[in-house]
């Protein structure tokens, strides 16, 4: 039995995949990057391993991806994440044609094919907004942790509406509105519905075809999903995996490679 | 022969800075004048024909910091003008003696008048080029613009600039235009002896020295490049479009092909490759240059022929070069190449030829980015 490993170091969290030539996932493993990129690797490769009782040798192709592919020295082949989402998302939902991946620090459309080809893609430039990162900066600017963001948005009766969508100018926006009273749940319900549009208006840029699926660590939020569904009016395709599908993308691309080494 | 690496030498000089260079060069020609040109293309004939240098000013790269200019533009206007102004407003431009900007866009016209209003030391003049290249009097106007421009210069130079001497400068820059297809060759010749980022270091040196030792310099890097053994190698062979004004770092055209590119043809340096072939050295030389303008140069988006589709050239340059697909690369900002860039999209797609857009900024740094976006390009079309 074949078994290959995706590797996708993040700029947040560095995430790994074990799968078999089923297809099945064998193991995966999640931790923060840091600002060790190789340790890193390392670490959630080991810690991958551990999980699914393989050692290294066992394994028999390893994709780098992420920004730090380069630095999974151990890869055999480094595959850009854009490549690996589209790869991830077609496996588990195949009638995905748009995927939206939503990051620590950067925000992506792609469009693929049948295959889970890359058939147009398109990434946020300078800017934070449409990413972890702000969201991330928003929660911190009410003292509440990132996960808790998603629920307690959902309980907004009154959103209010942002002037910015800058990361840093955002925690003016909410110390005022804080000021004038407004509930936290607004506010948050507020920050969800500026990053939904400003990562709709991008997205757009490449064409949203359904189905959509939504990838990256952002998709955690439940207030996000809910937000970027009001928007696009169509429901949209999450897995509780979605923060995986980079990684897992790179490993079904190792398994190709894998397979194609043992037909030739 | 004169240096073991003339791509090294090129690469040196291009990153020097440009008042350095000036400077430099009148040391070595005590009295003699440069004057500055603009992007695109700049009839520098008449500027080598006084015996002045005619040097490229073209932003000030990634190696300086915009203090100054970025208080007298807008957010919104492209890197090259205001680093362009910055080199000015630093004193990096004191020893420049005139400066010829072009009808390229509203921005450098706009960056004429800035020039004139800070710098009154300098000759500073635009070239209106043709805009109405079918018109029957659009040759007759442009010989009648470059021969405002010769007084200009004549009066600047304290010399007349005689039709003679323009015809020498014209055949002169015709042999670097020579040497400069020729360099263009081997990048067509598939054994990846030269790339895109060397071709561009030696033209962008081109642009800071005279034509005879720019000569010299192609000579020598010709001899170079064509003794590499070179070999045919699994890339993605690309026409690279829209960066014909605004240059990227010589980083980041390596980035491209590092990312798994063949640059095969670019529009980098523009200006040493906008005629199809040889300028005439007959009869009235600015007729000849104007005739060259109108039905002998290459299609840029800074030109408005509305004799052809605007996206064809891009077209038939993708089917002569064999290439299998085309980067858009454009500066941030820049009207034309983005105006142009929705043509060349819909030309390009009714032509199932892939391509992708990606905008850069003189002074970027960092490319991961760029590199991550060609990558994902290189890796859709092999594992398509």
């Amino acid at each position: 039995m074949l078994i290959t490993a995706g590797v996708d170091v993040g700029s947040t969290q560095t995430k790994a995949v074990l799968i078999d030539d089923s297809r099945a996932i064998r193991a995966s493993a999640i931790i923060d990057t840091g600002g060790h990129i190789s340790k890193a690797a390392e670490r959630v490769f080991d810690e991958v391993l551990s999980t699914g009782g393989l050692c290294r040798k066992d394994v028999s192709c390893v994709v780098g991806t992420g920004y730090g592919r380069f630095k999974v020295q151990f890869g055999d082949i480094q595959i850009t994440e854009i490549s690996c989402h589209a790869k991830g998302a077609v496996f588990l939902f195949p009638g995905t044609r748009t995927v939206i991946d939503m990051g620590g620090q950067d925000a992506k459309g792609i469009r693929v094919g049948l295959n889970g080809e890359v058939d147009d893609f398109v990434m946020n430039d300078k800017c934070a907004a449409g990413t972890g990162r702000f969201l991330s900066n928003a929660s911190e600017t009410l003292n509440l942790t990132l996960d808790a963001v998603g629920e307690l948005s959902l309980r907004a009766e009154r959103p209010v509406r942002l002037s910015t969508v800058c990361s840093v100018f955002v925690e003016s926006d909410i110390m005022a509105y804080l000021a004038q009273g407004k509930k936290v749940e607004d506010i948050l319900a507020g920050v969800n519905s500026a990053i939904a549009a400003r990562t709709i208006a991008l997205v757009r840029r490449v064409g949203i075809v359904p189905e959509v699926t939504f990838t990256g660590g952002v998709s955690r939020n439940i207030g996000m999903i809910r937000a970027l569904e009001t928007k696009l009016g169509m429901p949209l395709n999450v897995s509780p995996q979605s923060q995986l599908v980079g990684a897992l993308g790179a490993a079904l691309w190792a398994m190709e490679h894998a397979e194609s080494a043992v037909r030739s | 022969m004169r240096v073991a690496d003339p791509v090294q030498e090129a690469k040196d000089l291009s990153e020097t800075p440009v008042g350095r260079v000036i400077e430099s060069w009148k040391s070595a020609h005590p009295g003699a004048k440069a004057v500055g040109w603009f992007p695109v293309f700049s009839p520098i004939e008449l500027t080598h024909a006084a015996g002045m240098l005619p040097i490229s000013i073209a932003g000030g790269g990634n190696q300086m910091e915009i203090a100054h200019a970025d208080s007298r533009f807008q957010s919104f206007v492209c890197s090259i003008i205001k680093s362009t102004l910055e080199l000015g407003l630093t004193g990096q431009l004191e020893n420049l003696d005139g400066m010829i900007f072009h009808s390229i866009c509203d921005p450098a016209k706009n960056l004429t008048s800035v020039f004139k209003r800070n710098f009154p030391r300098l000759m500073v003049d635009f070239i209106h080029f043709t805009q109405n290249f079918a018109s029957p009097v659009a040759e007759e106007y442009l010989a009648a613009e470059y021969g405002r421009v010769r007084t200009r210069l004549a009066e600047l130079a304290g010399t007349e600039i005689t039709d003679g001497q323009i015809r020498s400068s014209i055949a002169t820059y015709n042999r670097v235009r020579e040497r400069v297809r020729r360099l263009q060759g081997i990048r067509l010749n598939g054994r990846n002896q030269l790339s895109a980022a060397e071709t561009a270091a030696l033209l962008r040196a081109g642009g800071r020295m005279m034509p005879e030792d720019f000569l010299t310099l192609l000579d020598d890097a010709l001899r170079v490049i064509s003794s590499r053994p070179g070999k045919a190698r699994d890339l993605v062979h690309v026409v690279l479009e829209g960066s014909f004004c605004e240059q990227p770092p010589l980083e980041l055209i390596q980035s491209i092909e590092e990312a798994g590119c063949s640059i095969l043809e670019d529009d980098f340096e523009l200006g040493f490759r906008w005629f199809k072939g040889d300028i005439s050295t007959e009869g009235d030389p600015l007729r000849a240059l104007a005739h060259a303008y109108i039905d002998g140069s290459v299609h840029s988006a800074v030109k408005h022929d509305l004799r052809y589709r605007k996206a064809a050239p891009l077209v038939e340059k993708v089917r002569r070069t064999g290439a299998q697909a085309v980067v858009v690369l454009t500066a941030k900002f820049c009207e034309p190449a983005l105006f142009d860039y929705a043509l060349y999209r819909e030309a390009l797609e009714e032509n199932n030829i892939p391509h992708v857009l990606v905008e850069f900024e003189e002074k970027m740094w960092a490319f991961d980015k760029i590199r991550s976006e060609i990558e994902t390009f290189v890796e859709s079309m092999m594992f398509d």
